[in-house]
């Protein structure tokens, strides 16, 4: 299209003028229609424009209209009212209490519907109800708020939980669900404050996800950010400050308990000695963590505005360890004439990441002997010379990480409805990221200067620096008209459109050796020239879509949905590249039948069903094409060497994308008047060509071994209910108590005519742990299975197979009996059995809120049963000299002991059995929160409109069956979760805080 | 106007939508990688590249040609060298296979069937590559024979190692392709395995350039012929030893170098001895070498401590081996160090001066002193990078040929050459003359020992008792816990077995 024809466009939209009306002046009072109480800063808007007001401390307002426009009048937890003005005067209103399913707006993509009229499984969660919780990032706080909706957070500083909705769905790229922030697409919120953010609105079929196509078959978690309301200039300052700590340590042997299993496991004399360290207790401790937000909001008639400013910092439980971040963010709505709006959201970011190395501390810690001290006057204990295990406290000091990442997320569109019901609205997102990296090691030797004792491997023979620097862009450009227009009974709402994004990453990287352990000195031009390396990269992509909706509502009775979504990725070869994503809903709302209309308890019902498709596209964008590894040199004849390349990696030239199809039934309810309310669900959700990296034979000549394939397709059948009972006994006393439980089944039910996936290998000649294969969920553990433990050699020599053959000849007593499952009289990697997988049976959460008079009380727990994890640190016992878990210690088998459950002391190197599947059952006390509100009247002095000052606990106590630190195990991939092998302890929070508005 | 209005906003729209993405805004090209199609040298730096195979290990990792994984399973095995280091460091991995207790999950049998494949792989895709490059018929055969001869290799190491493995001999077209082809996932004869070889070897025989006609350090015809008779020395086929051997010889290229003990050191680096040689130097400003080489089997320290060792004290010659050498023989020096276990304190003076304190700091009695590289800078090349030091490996020497081509004498029934050729790699060692009237199985004892000691430490000896047939009978006279029929060949990786859906076949015994 012409330049030329755009700006006609656009001059003749702004410059066109609205006509002028008669003006009348409003005064009103806000009350409860229940108590007849008075609501305080209730909000009153004039439809289609940007003015507004909020009552004050008596519910009373003023405010200009014109002649015809309408009033919206709306408070939190109240049912908005629409009022038509056609004369001045005073006006009475009295707001009823939201019922939940009638009055709900969700956003669903690419617009709004209210939740009666959707024919799909969403749910929403407000802002205030996240704030509560002192949580880093927002979608934790969603834990066992939602049914379908499981979230396993980690406790580490600035990471993200991952989102499963709905059982595990596709398998790369994590399973985590999308995100759209006020409409921009991103796979990452970390950099979003909980307290911008209004409602969380979460898709959870293929009919809702549908119109997000190739990126919706994780499900979709919708943020809309605050904006200002025309009228008063409202501020808000909100805080907690708190400690985290580890809720629950592995308890390992001490001193004396290691020295008598070592000596056992090794034949050697391993004596106590002067020593007796708690590697755990040295590298953690109790963490500050502390959030502070302020936000100002208001606006004239013809714009509104929010401005936010969130400062958050986290001291990790890990010595040394620091995550800040500093949020602001601006949204700006201009309101350009009767038919023209224009917006601006902005944020930015800025996070420091003091970074250590978890994997290596944790592993560290978990192994090295109680008998090395960690640092006397000094000087290190030298763990890594006696058992080959760097000393965790020394790895931590010794390396000054920073990571600082700026981040600018803006979308900005423009809107125009040139007739009533029509609208085409353009937008465009940007996001900018910039990230600079910095890693300095120390230098330090093997010696007796650093360590109590030279020698080993831990050392650091030259200091070095490596600095490293990324910036990425990615823009998204929608364009969708939408029009609404009704006749008699029938509804119709339409909307078609477009969107592009592409994205652009450039990298690089140095590193020099000895520069000065001089933090001023830390650039690369301080080291050693001679030692410089550099490196870097990029990447690119760009995707493309026309998206289309048709929503049909006959007299608010039958609803219908259809959605058609084609997408094009680059990612995808050429040949597969475009996938079409269509989706339809049903819905019948009986609650509006005239045979319904006698039975008065019941407010709403409404049954619905979906049937829908979606995808997966997050394929690394070499992944089809053959690729050339540069740089494996060879020096001929010596000297520098003669670079070459190779080609490492064998790709599948004819990966498609991943594809989910989904049936959706279920029935929302509402009855006595909004008392009880929530929803049933039943899901079956088909995931077919999910992509995998699948362990390949070393003959296929794949460096790593792994190939990116469309290797199998799983199936999540289940069942999910909400159930929720609120009620306002009195004027004093009003509570909400809640349930939601999700039942889900997962299987594998094609493997693409290709081998069973193997995966979950953990080192120490456990090569792997899980096997997915048909018929079994995803990633099911497959290992031997344990009948107990030989007591003595008659038990070794009688335990034979049926042709009398010794089926563990090279076992000693107190070794494990292992299932001769084939019966050919020995145990091999033959004999192993499905014992179950990390995919939970079940899950649930309940919560509950009770407010008296100014007090207000609230608690969330979250469990899940029927999965099973894997103990993969104690798998990975690498030596007879790695410490052990107490339990092990004390109740290791011994002649005569009888010892059913533990193996007499070995040296590791066991096979994979059920020895280390635990059960990964689990319930949490997740969050309670007492709050108090001050008294308004005194308030109202001091100008203040709310105070509440809270306490709260997250994450206080968990049952759990699991001996390691927590069932809850993020991994990359579902062929592989559920393994524990440095986990991070997920941390208990105790916080206080105010939350003041102006 | 406000008809006009909407005519306009939508004649924009649509125009907005069907013109706004052009056919090309998803043709994004891969960035930051090269792909076949683009890079125009290609053949040839896969041809280097496939050189680089030869310095892989990562024996914990992607898979180890030379590194610690080869070291384990070749000289820590035999009788020359023991695990060493202390007692529980890789007692699970090296300690294993030095106690024959290894079974099919033994990390370094796994990574050493994972290097040699992805080494084979690599030869394997640049002789794709290079059938289609444009590059001058001579110049292409030549790197086909180079490449060709580092594919035999490899299936040289891998049939002494496994027996019969998968023959696989082209590149797959996808994890799918070679899923369904038996052939990569079906274990090859030995028969047909060494077939491979020796067609491999003959074509870089006919298509090479002889050692002063190329770059150093590239297979020359001489590398081909010399390896190539080693092959035909493990079928027992003695005549094709001999010609081949004899052909190197005549080839006036080589000579034993006069001083055994600069062998392996810097000075000894391409020297007239060589003949297949892994070569070292530096990259990225950094040392480049096989990963691990020397810091796995530098001294270390032990009990008193004092001092910053050299290394982790793996692969430390055996007792057996240092006390068996003749009197006088200049090669024990110049492969032990030995430990001062005098109780005078005077510690051990390497030749580049650098003192390693007596027995009460160290750990272990023994060190492998062809595996020492010197930290001094002004002695041998080093910039500080103790994982990948310059040090280059003797893979296949003059002395082998020398003594290949006295064993096929003596099989031959020529008994003259076949001792004054041990002569010659006894009289550098400063050993007398063997006895002229030797023949029959003492003569060929007499070889076989002095093999011994020649390449002691030089990752020869395990494979070199298998093929004698001795190798239960050594083994076990050196303690070990050694299974005739099944110890000769290392267990094929369990995981390996797993994901051909156990079309892979294990070895006996395992």
């Amino acid at each position: 299209m012409t330049n030329a024809r755009i700006y006609s466009l656009f001059f003749i939209v702004f410059f066109y003028s609205s006509l002028s009306a008669q003006t009348w002046t409003i005064t009103g009072n806000i009350s409860d229609a229940e108590t007849n109480e008075s609501i305080i800063g209730a909000s009153i808007a004039v439809k289609g424009t940007f003015k507004g007001t909020i009552t004050g401390i008596d519910g009373n307002f003023e405010i200009e209209v014109s002649d015809g426009e309408t009033l919206v009048i709306s408070y939190i937890g109240y049912a908005t009212q629409e009022l038509v003005i056609t004369q001045s005067g005073n006006h009475i209103i009295q707001l009823r209490q939201e019922s939940v399913l009638l009055n709900q707006v969700i956003v669903v993509g690419y617009g709004t519907q209210r939740k009666v009229d959707i024919t799909g499984a969403t749910a929403s969660v407000k802002g205030e109800e996240l704030l509560k919780q002192p949580v880093m990032t927002a979608t934790q706080a969603l834990q066992g708020k939602v049914a379908g909706v499981q979230i396993i957070s980690s406790g580490r500083p600035g990471s993200s939980p991952d989102v499963r909705i709905r059982g595990t769905g596709t398998a790369l790229a994590g399973t985590t669900a999308l995100f759209v922030v006020d409409g921009v697409l991103t796979d990452d919120i970390s950099n979003i404050n909980t307290s911008d953010i209004v409602t969380m609105d979460v898709l959870k079929d293929a009919s809702s996800t549908a119109i997000y196509g190739a990126r919706g078959a994780n499900g979709v978690v919708i943020i809309t950010t605050r904006k200002g309301v025309s009228g008063v200039t409202k501020m808000n300052y909100n805080n907690f400050i708190g400690f985290r700590n580890a809720t629950r340590l592995v308890e390992m042997a001490n001193a004396e308990q290691y020295a008598n299993y070592a000596s056992a496991a090794t034949g050697q004399s391993v004596l106590p000695g002067d020593f007796d360290t708690n590697w755990y207790g040295e590298i953690l401790r109790n963490a500050l963590t502390q959030n502070h937000n302020f936000s100002l909001s208001g606006g004239s008639e013809r714009s509104t505005h929010f401005l936010g400013f969130g400062y958050m910092e986290d001291e990790g439980i890990v010595l040394n360890n620091k995550f800040i971040r500093l949020n602001v963010r601006t949204n700006l709505d201009f309101n350009i004439n009767s038919y023209v709006n224009v917006g601006i959201n902005g944020s930015f970011t800025r996070s420091n990441d003091k970074d250590v190395n978890l994997g290596t501390a944790y592993n560290n810690a978990y192994r090295a002997a109680p008998i090395i001290p960690s640092v006397v006057d000094g000087r290190y204990g030298n763990t890594s010379e006696y058992q080959n295990v760097g000393n965790a406290v020394l790895d931590l000091n010794n390396n000054d990480n920073l990571a600082i990442r700026n981040r600018l997320q803006t979308s900005a569109y423009v809107e125009i409805k040139p007739i009533k019901g029509l609208s085409f609205r353009s937008m465009l997102g940007t996001d900018l990221l910039n990230g600079n990296n910095r890693r300095y090691n120390f230098q330090f030797f093997n010696d007796e200067i650093t360590f109590l004792k030279a020698g080993g491997n831990q050392r650091s023979e030259r200091s070095s620096l490596s600095v490293g620097n990324d910036n990425s862009f990615r823009w998204v450009w929608d364009n969708i008209v939408s029009y609404e227009t009704s006749i008699n009974e029938h509804s119709f709402k339409f909307i078609a459109g477009t969107t592009a994004e592409a994205f652009s990453l450039q990298w690089a990287s140095a590193r020099r050796e000895e520069v000065p352990a001089i933090k001023d000195l830390w650039y690369i031009t301080t080291g050693n020239a001679n030692t410089s390396t550099n490196d870097g990269g990029g990447d690119k992509w760009a995707r493309n879509s026309y998206i289309s909706r048709v929503n049909y509502n006959f007299s608010d009775k039958y609803l219908f949905t259809g959605t058609l979504r084609a997408d094009g990725s680059s990612r995808i070869s050429k040949d597969n590249r475009w996938g079409i994503f269509p989706s339809v809903g049903l819905g019948w709302v009986l609650s509006n039948e005239p045979f319904m209309q006698g039975i008065s308890f019941v407010e709403t019902l409404k049954l619905r069903s979906s049937w829908g498709r979606v995808g997966n596209d997050r394929v690394p964008p070499d992944a089809f094409t053959v690729t050339v590894t540069p740089n494996l040199a060879y020096p001929f004849g010596g000297g520098i060497a003669t670079p070459g390349s190779a080609i490492t990696q064998i790709k599948d030239p004819n990966l498609k994308w991943e594809t989910t199809e989904e049936f959706d039934l279920g029935l929302e309810y509402s009855l006595w008047n909004g008392k009880l309310y929530g929803e049933f669900g039943f899901y079956d959700k088909k995931s077919r060509d999910l992509l995998i990296n699948v362990q390949v034979p070393a003959v296929v000549g794949d460096e790593d071994g792994v190939v990116l394939t469309n290797a199998a397709s799983i199936q999540n059948t289940g069942f999910e209910m909400s159930l929720n009972w609120r009620n306002r006994v009195n004027e004093d006393f009003t509570y909400r108590v809640g349930g939601n439980l999700t039942l889900n089944r997962n299987r594998v039910i094609g493997l693409n005519g290709g081998q069973p996936i193997l995966d979950g290998g953990i080192g120490a000649g456990q090569i792997y742990t899980t096997r997915t294969d048909n018929n079994h969920p995803i990633g099911s553990f497959y290992v031997l299975q344990v009948l107990g433990i030989f007591q003595n050699s008659e038990e070794i020599n009688a335990y034979t197979s049926s042709s009398g053959q010794v089926i563990q000849p090279g076992a000693s007593p107190g070794d494990f009996r292992y299932l001769d499952v084939n019966g050919d009289g020995r145990i091999d990697d033959n004999d192993r059995v499905f014992v179950g997988s990390y995919q939970p049976k079940a899950y649930f959460g309940i919560n509950g809120e009770f407010s008296y008079k100014a007090f207000d009380f609230s608690m969330d727990i979250y469990g899940n049963v029927g999965n099973v994890v894997y103990n993969g640190k104690k798998a990975l016992r690498l030596s007879g000299l790695d410490n052990v878990e107490r339990s092990l210690a004390f109740g290791r088998w011994t002649p005569g002991s009888g010892i059913q459950d533990e193996p007499l002391a070995n040296s590791g190197f066991l096979p994979a059995s059920t020895y280390y599947v635990e059960s990964g059952d689990f319930i949490r006390l997740n969050n309670i929160t007492i709050s108090y509100n001050l008294p308004k009247r005194l308030l109202a002095s001091a100008r203040i409109e709310n105070a509440r000052i809270f306490v709260t606990g997250q994450n206080v106590y968990t049952l759990q069956k699991f001996t390691g630190f927590t069932p809850e195990l993020l991994d990359s991939s579902p062929t592989r979760s559920g393994i524990e092998l440095n986990a991070y302890p997920t941390t208990r929070t105790f916080a206080c805080g105010v939350n003041i508005s102006f | 106007m406000k008809n006009n209005i909407y005519c306009i906003t939508f004649l924009s729209l649509v125009l907005i939508l069907t013109t706004r993405c052009s056919s090309d805004f998803l043709d994004v090209p891969v960035q930051g990688a090269a792909t076949t199609a683009t890079d125009p040298a290609l053949a040839e730096k896969l041809v280097t590249g496939v050189y680089n195979s030869l310095i892989s290990g990562d024996a914990f990792g992607k898979g180890d040609t030379h590194g610690i994984a080869f070291i384990a399973s070749t000289n820590i095995m035999s009788d020359d060298a023991d695990k060493g280091s202390s007692p529980n460091d890789q007692r699970n991995t090296i300690g294993e296979l030095d106690d024959f207790l290894h079974g099919p999950t033994n990390v370094f049998a796994a990574s050493i069937w994972n290097g040699h494949y992805n080494a084979i792989a690599q030869c394997n895709q640049a002789l794709q590559a290079l059938e289609i490059a444009t590059v001058d018929e001579v110049t292409k055969n030549r790197w086909i024979g180079e490449v060709r001869f580092l594919r035999g290799y490899y299936y040289f190491n891998m049939v002494r190692y496994y027996g019969g493995v998968p023959a696989v001999l082209r590149v797959p077209e996808s994890a799918a392709d070679a899923n369904s082809d038996d052939t990569f996932q079906t274990r090859a004869s030995v028969d047909e395995i060494y077939s491979i070889i020796i067609g491999d070897m003959q074509f870089a025989v006919d298509n090479t350039p002889l050692k002063n006609q190329t770059q150093t350090g590239r297979i020359n015809r001489g590398t081909a012929q010399a390896m190539l008779a080693k092959v035909y020395m493990y079928r027992n086929d003695w005549q094709k030893v001999l010609d081949l051997t004899t052909e190197v010889v005549n080839s006036g290229l080589y000579d034993l170098l006069s001083d055994y003990e600069l062998i392996w050191r810097f000075e000894g680096n391409n020297s007239i001895e060589s003949i297949f040689e892994i070569q070292t130097g530096t990259f990225n400003n950094t040392d480049y070498g096989v990963r691990g080489y020397c810091v796995w089997q530098g001294p270390r320290v032990g009990g008193l401590g004092g001092w910053r060792d050299l290394g982790f004290g793996f692969c430390t010659p055996s007792r057996n081996l240092v006390e068996s050498y003749e009197q006088g023989d200049v090669r024990r020096n110049a492969t032990v160090i030995e430990i001062d276990d005098s109780g005078n304190h005077t510690g051990t003076i390497l030749y580049d001066g650098f003192r390693i304190p007596s027995k009460d700091s160290v750990e272990n009695f023994f060190y492998n002193y062809k595996a020492y590289h010197s930290e001094l800078m002004t002695i041998e090349p080093f910039l500080g990078n103790r994982d990948n030091k310059q040090k280059n490996i003797h893979v296949l020497r003059y002395a082998d040929v020398i003594l290949m081509q006295a064993e096929a004498s003596f099989e031959l029934n020529d008994v003259s050459l076949a001792i004054s050729n041990v002569n010659k790699v006894r009289k550098r060692a400063s050993l007398g003359n063997l006895d002229n009237s030797l023949s029959g199985t003492a003569l060929q004892e007499a070889i076989w020992k002095e093999r011994r000691y020649e390449f002691a430490m030089e990752h020869d000896r395990f494979f070199d008792i298998v093929r004698q047939g001795r190798a239960e009978m050594i083994m076990k006279a050196d303690g070990k816990n050694f299974i005739a029929g099944k110890h000769e060949l290392l267990p094929v990786p369990a995981l390996q077995i797993e994901l051909s859906g156990g079309r892979l076949t294990q070895n006996p015994g395992y």
